[in-house]
């Protein structure tokens, strides 16, 4: 980006199609969504006007305020093991001949249907016919993570890490390979050490790469579902009960109107997020 | 750090390696009480049962169908849109990036009773289709991010000898960009694929009677006498395609594109 890009209106031919399809399977659907939200709706025949009456019933209700924190929790958890770990084994395999293989091997778990995984997980602890799970019988280790709130919590973030480190380490590598080597002669030549050149070369250089896997990492755990409810059903005493399981048994009740004022609170708290995001980068890139 | 390496390895494989393993393992054996047959034996059972099954069968042509169409889709729509993006500055371009941004991050939960309305007002419920269009909702915005970051690694220059050798617009597209960014839509086609396979909300809710993906006809698999080696008989076939992927990109995927955020 050294020239400017020139000022033409006219690409907006070439953004034509991207454009109509996000209105057609973006725009339009979250606009019906903030309409819904409005409305109490028996069949769709059968509407009410209630106004803001479910937004202001979503924010006061201490199970909602409950789910939020959890939610937020398994995010952060989530973020500062596969973060840190992806960029780390990265570095590891920066200049490692057969880097290609791992990479190809933390990329397996990133092809496994999502309704899947967690039945793969369930299989492997389960104490009878597991491999974990009979390991842990063998050597005489309670795994009671059905009723363990903390064995539950440690499970999903073992199965979480294990579905999505693949995307750290590769997108943090992708970052490490844009890395010209002079850099690195440069370091050494002024004899910087190790922290030094992670501190200001390279991660600096990863960056973007970086940020992409935060904000992908984010939006996905903070909205986890599939995995969360087929592992323990939000349980022990609702310890993994998070939004997306709210949502659903909203749905699932068929309360169209609430699911879909409850819907426009989680989009409003990630575009939140992607917004400050935005803001980070964009002042990152200018400073 | 170097002399942990070879450890770190092994634990990593072991890690990533243990729940297929499993899966595996389990796909191998016979796991119902059968007739002349110890459970948990070894056996060819399962996945003889997997191609004796019709359903099973077209689930898996289903799940084909609609992730074949998306990805022609998404790099139909994104690779101009990435041009644009690239090469030009315009009304709006910076606004369209954070409206993809935002739409990549919208949760499907969020817009499947909508999505769901909208299509079966158009006949797009249980027709791949209509899954292959929602899925560019997520699969489109991250098509474009690719395809930006390997059209911007290549000159201007090359554009500007192509025009000056009247080469139309689409000319150009056809005979001097895709050849040049031949790696960044494979890396493209590979995310599209792999996240529209593994999508399970707006495949269910938009597949009521028929058009069953591979994901909904494993979770129909579950009874009150689930035979979980014929689950993982299928779930080890739901894994070949991307598999396979895996191995066709293997030399792309990480190498030489930075992500503009």
């Amino acid at each position: 980006m050294t020239t400017p890009r020139p000022y033409r209106n006219a690409a907006w031919v070439l953004m034509l199609p991207a454009a109509l399809l996000m209105g057609a399977v973006g725009v339009l659907p979250l606009v019906s969504v903030f309409n819904y939200s409005l409305h109490d709706i028996f069949s769709l025949a059968d509407v009410l006007w209630v106004g803001p009456e479910w937004y202001a019933e979503i924010v006061a209700d201490p199970r909602f305020h409950a789910s939020l924190l959890r939610s937020l929790a398994f995010s952060a958890t989530v973020i500062a093991v596969q973060v840190p770990l992806g960029v780390a084994l990265a570095l590891m395999l920066r200049g490692m001949r057969g880097a290609v293989f791992v990479l190809m091997l933390v990329a397996l778990p990133l092809v496994v249907p999502w309704n899947l995984i967690a039945m793969m997980w369930l299989g492997l602890v389960d104490p009878r016919t597991g491999l974990a799970g009979q390991a842990f019988a063998a050597f005489g280790i309670p795994f009671d993570w059905k009723e363990n709130a903390a064995l539950t919590w440690a499970l999903l973030v073992a199965m979480d890490t294990w579905h999505w480190l693949g995307l750290s380490v590769i997108l943090s590598y992708a970052g490490l390979s844009g890395i010209s080597p002079d850099y690195y002669r440069a370091a050494a030549i002024d004899g910087a050490s190790r922290l030094v050149v992670l501190r200001h070369v390279e991660l600096p250089k990863i960056a973007g790469a970086l940020g992409i896997v935060l904000l992908l990492r984010f939006v996905d755990s903070f909205m986890i579902y599939t995995e969360a409810f087929a592992l323990n059903s939000g349980g022990p005493d609702e310890a993994t009960w998070f939004l997306a399981i709210d949502l659903d048994e909203e749905i699932n009740a068929f309360n169209y109107g609430a699911a879909a004022a409850r819907s426009m609170v989680y989009f409003l708290i990630v575009i939140t997020v992607i917004w400050a995001f935005a803001r980070i980068s964009a002042a990152r890139r200018a400073g | 750090m170097r002399r942990w390496r070879p450890l770190v390895i092994v634990l990593l494989a072991g890690f990533i390696l243990m729940p297929l393993a499993q899966t595996f393992l389990l796909s191998f054996m016979s796991t119902l009480p059968r007739e002349g047959m110890a459970e948990g034996e070894w056996s060819l059972i399962n996945y003889r049962a997997v191609l004796a099954s019709p359903a099973l069968m077209s689930s898996i042509g289903n799940s084909a169908v609609y992730v074949s169409i998306n990805v022609a889709l998404c790099l139909m729509a994104g690779l101009p849109a990435a041009y644009a993006l690239s090469r030009y500055s315009f009304v709006g371009d910076r606004h369209f990036l954070l409206l993809l941004l935002a739409f990549r991050a919208t949760p499907p939960v969020v817009l499947s009773l909508p999505i769901f309305i909208l299509f079966s007002r158009f006949g797009l419920v249980n027709s791949p289709v209509g899954i292959a269009l929602v899925h560019c909702l997520f699969n489109l915005p991250i098509a474009i991010w690719i395809l930006e970051a390997f059209i911007s690694a290549i000159p201007r220059e090359l554009d500007e000898t192509a025009f000056i050798d009247g080469h139309s617009l689409p000319g150009f597209f056809l005979r001097h960009l895709i050849p040049a960014v031949a790696p960044g839509i494979g890396v493209a086609a590979f995310f599209c694929f792999l996240f529209s396979w593994v999508e399970v909300v707006f495949a269910r809710i938009l597949t009521v009677t028929a058009g069953k993906p591979i994901t909904m006809a494993i979770n129909a698999l579950f009874t009150f006498q689930t035979d979980i080696g014929l689950v993982m008989a299928m779930t080890v076939v739901s894994l070949l395609p991307g598999l396979l992927m895996i191995w066709f990109v293997r030399n792309h995927i990480a190498k030489g594109f930075t992500l503009r955020a």
